[in-house]
């Protein structure tokens, strides 16, 4: 070997970074803004706001009997029903159920229909809150970050699998080609151009390294029977589904005895749980309601462990009776659980929330940084001939215009997710279609025009817009519902999440405008120093 | 458990500050062109700030346990060692000031852990 380690992992740094930098930073903002998906998709149904208003004060059992009392009418021969009670992060009642599926009905259909057999209630009341307006929310944020859209959910898969591969490979490399790691650690020196997006880029990545691999490689992990089924396939032959039953605790259904039973009184279980766990159950599941083998599925609330299995407890649903405490998980199960729960983080308070948001984000800087970084370097080959009014290669104008379509456009395109769900029709057809539509065509757009004009005017424009739509969001929620950010700021705590997230957009709106701001000054600065570079090809973002 | 966690937040920052101050580039943005810190400095400096992160790690097991503890700790690294950074660049002296605010923080921490 001629070069060092160093050297050539300096090389598959850049490559592997680069080539998948900008579908990373759809990932990363995607995931990011998923660990609020919840508190995204409340903001997004205006309509369940008045209820949540008034904390609730009924208990855990109370909620529950309230909840089968209304499904014992609309769904009586449901196939099976699901309950969210109210806890920290979700004030309603929320229920739903699936029925037996008819023959010959496509997954499509079954899906559609599943859409359809839910309602909420408010707590406080007991009766039904006003039919929400038909939004993914904070779901499509989610789904989006690792099923993509306008493509089956396999391909999406197959496509972040490689870009997630692609970054632990980045990650890796990045922390070998390093040279002054720990010299450099805590160093951040601004106005010196590329020497400035290097240490954003290192202080980015390097302080919050931990979260970076955690988040790379637990990525990778909640899809490995997708991406290794090698050893399911030698071990279960076609049947994988055989594999997740006899794997996954709860994974088992019952099959229905097809004999009427009257379902026990979910109450008292409710209470035994909350003895046995000090905490309220936060879902029930009940399997077969009104049969003689009905189920009924308690879970324990997220927050003491890292594993997304939490703990049930099963009770028969026609005696009454406490079949079983909590399956135990083999080990290995139990460290996947333990892997994929650190993901979506689901264990999280408030302040640890807050500290995976804010990590978020610094991945997406890192992203962001590299990719800029490697326009910067590379610009600096073409000094002599844009000093004589040449023209840049067509590497660096396609990275520059795919730059700005992707780190200023897609502030755009989340911006214009949001304002698509208040300004929509509420009635319209079709509709969670069209809030990702206007997505993706506010993120066409912008990314065409990068590509038409990567110029710094462009980034100006594009990161202005984005300001305007994000920090407009608390405005526009203002205009089009009763519940403006005054309301949930000295109103109860029900409405806190409204109010956060207004004021989430509203800060990353002023910062896009910051940065709008920053390069307009630094245009000025140059231009008053005499250099009126070629417009069209005046480095976009090197630091004057 | 909130106090807990601000002592752990408070004994990040000031173990990153402690190693930080006797790193050559800031020093010598601290006491000026040239100027290195001594060895015993250094190492008193630098034992410090380990320390003040070991007793982070702690104040972090006690407030959120040994399964949640470990990755509240990393987050409040990460946010202590962007406070540094950040400041180290803009006020590097108030970095030398603000280390010693770890030894409340560990007073109050070992209180609270040992209680």
């Amino acid at each position: 070997m001629k070069e060092g380690l160093r050297q050539s992992m300096a090389w598959v740094h850049t490559w592997s970074g680069l080539l998948v930098c900008w579908l990373l930073l759809l990932v990363f903002m995607g995931g990011t803004a998923a660990y609020y998906k919840h508190e995204i998709t409340f903001w997004m149904k205006p309509e369940l706001h008045q209820a949540a208003d008034a904390p609730s004060r009924v208990t855990p059992a109370e909620s529950a009997t309230l909840a089968v009392r209304e499904l014992q009418q609309r769904a009586p021969n449901a196939n099976a029903w699901y309950l969210d009670l109210p806890h920290e992060r979700n004030p309603l009642i929320y229920a739903s159920w699936t029925n037996p599926p008819r023959k010959g009905m496509t997954r499509e259909e079954r899906r559609a229909a599943f859409r359809t057999q839910n309602f909420t209630l408010d707590p406080m009341t007991g009766e039904k809150t006003a039919a929400p307006r038909d939004t993914r929310g904070g779901e499509f944020l989610y789904r989006l970050h690792f099923d993509l859209y306008y493509m089956s959910a396999i391909w999406g898969r197959w496509i972040v699998g490689v870009a997630s591969m692609c970054m632990l490979v980045a990650i890796v490399s990045g922390v070998i080609t390093h040279k002054r790691i720990f010299k450099d650690f805590f160093t951040f020196r601004p106005k010196k151009g590329q020497r400035s997006w290097l240490d954003a880029h290192n202080a980015s990545a390097v302080l919050a390294l931990p979260f970076h691999l955690m988040i790379t490689y637990t990525g990778i992990v909640t899809l490995m029977f997708m991406y290794m089924p090698a050893p399911t396939k030698a071990l279960y032959g076609a049947e994988q589904n055989t594999m997740f039953s006899e794997v996954f605790p709860n994974a088992e259904r019952v099959k229905p005895a097809k004999e009427f039973a009257p379902l026990a009184d979910v109450a008292p279980m409710l209470v035994q749980a909350e003895r046995a766990w000090g905490a309220a159950p936060s879902r029930v599941v009940v399997i077969n309601p009104n049969d003689a083998h009905a189920r009924i599925e308690l879970h324990r609330p997220a927050g003491q462990q890292l594993s997304n299995i939490e703990p049930t407890m099963t009770f028969d649903g026609a005696s009454g009776a406490l079949l079983s405490g909590p399956k135990a998980m083999s080990a290995s199960l139990d460290a996947r659980a333990a892997i994929y729960g650190l993901h979506v983080a689901h264990f999280a308070d408030p302040l640890l929330r807050a500290l995976f948001f804010m990590c978020g984000l610094a991945g997406t800087a890192m992203v962001a940084t590299g990719a800029l970084l490697w326009g910067v370097k590379e610009r600096q080959k073409y000094a002599k001939v844009l000093a004589k009014g040449g023209k840049v290669g067509f590497g660096v104008r396609l990275v520059d215009a795919l730059n700005i379509g992707a780190i200023a456009g897609l502030p755009i395109a989340f911006a214009a997710y949001f304002w698509a769900n208040r300004l929509l029709p509420v009635e319209m057809a079709a509709r969670t279609n069209a809030e990702a539509n206007v997505f993706f065509i506010a993120w066409g757009l912008a990314a065409l025009l990068a590509q038409i004009r990567p110029t710094r005017a462009m980034w100006r424009v594009q990161l202005m817009l984005g300001a305007v739509l994000m920090a407009g969001i608390p405005v526009l929620n203002a205009i089009t519902t009763d519940t403006h950010l005054g309301v949930p700021l000295f109103g109860g705590p029900g409405l806190r999440p409204v109010a956060a997230f207004d004021l989430v957009v509203l800060a990353l709106g002023l910062l896009l405008g910051w940065a709008a701001w920053w390069l307009g000054r630094k245009a000025n600065k140059q231009a008053a120093a005499g250099q009126p570079a070629n417009r069209a090809q005046s480095a976009p973002l090197e630091a004057a | 458990m909130s106090i807990l966690i601000l002592g752990g937040l408070a004994l990040a920052f000031s173990g990153f500050a402690a190693t930080s101050i006797t790193m050559d580039r800031h020093y010598a943005d601290i006491h000026g062109r040239g100027k290195e810190a001594s060895r015993a400095t250094r190492l008193r400096l630098r034992t410090l700030g380990w320390t003040g992160l070991a007793l982070s790690f702690m104040a972090c097991i006690g407030a959120s346990g040994w399964h949640i503890g470990p990755v509240l700790w990393c987050g409040i690294l990460s946010l202590a060692a962007w406070s540094v950074t950040l400041l180290l660049r803009y006020h590097p002296r108030k970095v030398m000031q603000g280390a010693w605010i770890g030894l409340p923080a560990a007073l109050l921490t070992a209180a609270l852990l040992l209680r």
